[in-house]
């Protein structure tokens, strides 16, 4: 059959009614994965490139970064997921997008640099195959016909047929299949259509043929890309009983046996009224004090045995490096003349950018306080565990550090919440590869661990 | 003691000369910082001299060049004072001081050059594009620091078949890409005709941005924080 699809490229045609923009935007809003980094796609005739580090391009009053245009591809969804404001059985407006549609409207907001590219999702209409289909016509629309070389990133459909899967990840540049609870319980009991294997298993295929695939191209044999950027995934925190320990042993999991990039953590909005769920949105501390500590986990040498217990919660009073360097008083005070990277990254109050200006500027002179002060680097709790050339000016004992800490929380609480980037994703990295201090392979968990 | 110059490199290096020996020395382009009362000291740029102290500064650090031109950039009030201090500095110690952080003078240079690094990178994402009719791309902004051309590499790399402006309104000049060719000439205002569906697509993108936003989670100060209010000038969805 003679293929008219040239007919409707780029005619201005296809333009998305803005109802139909608003339902599927609004569907889609709860989804906090937003980052774009990760991808080094070159233009070669077409429109659009990748951006390593990621770029964000505005900011909503709720203060999340816009980087990709986030929405769905339909919300009219066969599936009845009890946390879901698109689920089967609730009553709400629906709509479903033509790829065309979907394609113009990321071409004509990229061009006018409104968007890094796109994050496309589905609700699942009629059944997972069907769904994937048009979700990589879509895609592979954007690519081939649309010459869209700008930053894709496609939520997988559970269920949906392999080879579907890996079709699409030869134009995505991220792949996300979201593992939504830190148990099968959970799971099972909240989104009864979805189970452990459907989602752990398109990741796994897709992270070995993702190896492979780099494998084959390094040696010449292969080009084009296979998820340059790698998979993601999310998990819903206070839907469901599981501890902070249990989600975070998962996530170290992930990291370490996925190979996958990032691990979001989305507190839960109770959008939708069920029997079986919170009424109450969970804090955003404990979202707040989960990312704090799986930057731990990713750059800061850090595993989460050291940070919390797997039946246990994250302290809310301190933050996470804090908490640790409490319990472990017997090695503080360093010497910050002499102390390892390693350690220097240990202490509260010091990040990695500081570690490293520490660092460079010690091989040029003795660093005392006053030079610590000179290079702006907060010591208000830093100075509880650390000397500068022996001397020490922290707090006497034990117990005075531990209320001088609570009481820096509490001081700059608020604004440390606006401050931290979990919101955006690796989009401005405050600390870059170089910092990156992951564990030995020796104490790297050996399986996933209990459920999961 | 008040050396004024005229805000280019070479400019800057002459006055660096005059003023290396006077302890009391303020250097500065701006006619607003001109001391009440004050004669100023009117350098008049000496390009020989100028070469002369940039192999000097760059037999130092072989980056004074770069570093030098891009502190001028920046639309800091210490900016070319801090240069001064700087390459004082650089001068003194005769090697490299970038990273000597305790030092006040590196110190304020590098927050300086970090700024206009920070500035390039916010506009890579705050600029916003209008179509012209023609299929161009025009995209007007006020930004702090000199930034205009430094832009230009990214929309080209990303934009490779689309001419576009981007304009500079508060310093009057414009980086130009047309289609073969990045430039940057002077602009005062520009006359533009929009494309039938510009108005069209603004709507879209206002449309996205209440629709994807989560008021139940207002975070108005982190919002400002992250995209200061002077940038929206230019943004459809702030206006
Ligand atoms: S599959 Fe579940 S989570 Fe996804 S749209 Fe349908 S109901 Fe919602």
């Amino acid at each position: 059959m003679f293929d008219f699809s040239f007919l409707r490229v780029y005619n201005g045609t296809t333009m998305i009614s803005q109802e139909k923009l608003r339902i599927l935007t609004e569907s889609a809003k709860y989804d906090v994965s937003c980052s774009s980094s990760g991808s080094e796609r070159k233009n070669k005739a077409g429109l659009g490139n990748g951006y390593v580090a990621g770029c964000c391009h505005s900011f909503t009053p709720d203060g999340r970064c816009i980087s990709l245009l986030k929405i769905l591809l339909s919300n009219d969804c066969i599936y009845d997921c009890r946390y879901c404001p698109n689920r089967a059985s609730t009553d709400v407006e629906r709509a479903t997008a033509t790829p065309d549609e979907i394609c113009e409207l990321t071409i004509d907001f990229y061009k006018r640099n409104y968007i890094e590219g796109l994050f496309l999702s589905s609700a699942v209409t009629k059944n997972p195959d069907y769904t994937m289909e048009q979700l990589l016509l879509t895609v592979k629309k954007l690519r081939t016909e649309y010459n869209f070389h700008g930053y894709i990133h496609l939520k997988g459909i559970p269920k949906a047929d392999e080879a579907l899967n890996k079709e699409a990840a030869l134009y995505a540049d991220r792949m996300s299949y979201n593992v939504e609870f830190p148990s099968e319980k959970s799971l099972k009991l909240l989104a009864p259509q979805k189970n452990k294997q459907s989602l752990l298993l398109p990741m796994k295929t897709l992270t070995a043929e993702r190896a492979q695939f780099r494998e084959e191209k390094k040696k010449g044999f292969i080009k084009g890309h296979f998820l340059p950027a790698g998979q993601t995934t999310q998990m819903i925190i206070g839907a469901s009983p599981e501890p902070d320990g249990q989600v975070l042993k998962l996530s170290q999991a992930l990291y370490r046996k996925m190979d996958l990039k990032r691990v979001y953590y989305s507190s839960y909005v109770p959008v939708v009224q069920d029997s079986l769920l919170p009424q109450k949105e969970v804090g955003q501390l404990r979202e707040h004090r989960l990312y704090q500590a799986d930057w731990l986990l990713r750059f800061y040498g850090f595993s989460v045995d050291e940070i919390v217990e797997e039946n246990e919660n994250l302290s809310l009073e301190f933050d996470p490096k804090c908490a640790w360097a409490l319990r472990n008083m017997h090695l503080f005070p360093v010497e910050i003349n002499r102390a390892p990277l390693e350690m220097l990254l240990r202490v509260p109050g010091i990040g990695g950018k500081n570690a490293h200006k520490i660092l460079e500027a010690r091989r040029y002179t003795t660093l005392t306080f006053e030079d610590l002060i000179k290079m702006k680097i907060a010591l208000k709790r830093a100075k509880h565990f650390i000397t500068c050339n022996g001397k020490y000016a922290g707090a006497k004992n034990e117990f005075a550090v531990r209320g001088l800490l609570a009481a820096a929380e509490q001081s700059d609480s608020a604004e440390q919440l606006s401050l931290f980037p979990a919101f955006f994703g690796d989009t401005f990295p405050p600390v870059s590869e170089r910092f990156l201090l992951r564990s030995s392979k020796a104490n790297a968990l050996t399986a996933l661990t209990g459920q999961f | 003691m008040m050396y004024f110059f005229d805000g280019t490199v070479n400019g800057f290096l002459t006055a660096f000369v005059q003023a290396f020996l006077d302890t009391n020395a303020l250097l500065s382009s701006r006619v607003s910082q001109l001391p009440l009362g004050q004669e100023p000291i009117t350098v008049t740029t000496d390009e020989k001299l100028a070469a002369r102290a940039e192999q000097r500064l760059c037999a130092f650090d072989r980056n004074a060049k770069k570093d030098l031109s891009a502190l001028l950039r920046s639309g800091e009030e210490d900016a070319e004072q801090a240069a001064f201090a700087y390459f004082k500095l650089l001068a003194t110690k005769k090697r490299p001081v970038s990273r000597m952080f305790s030092e006040e003078a590196v110190f304020r240079a590098t927050e300086i050059l970090k700024r206009i690094g920070l500035e390039i990178h916010r506009f890579h994402g705050f600029i916003r594009f209008t179509e012209c009719a023609s299929g161009a791309l025009y995209a007007p902004f006020s930004p702090d620091n000199d930034i205009c051309d430094l832009l230009l590499p990214h929309f080209k790399a990303r934009f490779p078949n689309y001419p576009f402006v981007l304009h500079d309104v508060k310093r009057k000049k414009a980086a130009v890409y047309d289609g073969q060719n990045v430039f940057v000439a002077p602009l005062d205002k520009a006359d533009i005709l929009l494309s039938a569906d510009e108005e069209n697509w603004q709507t879209l993108w206002k449309q996205y941005y209440t629709s994807v936003n989560i008021p139940s989670r207002e975070r108005l100060k982190q919002m400002r924080g992250y995209m200061p209010a002077r940038y929206w000038q230019f943004m459809p969805e702030k206006n």
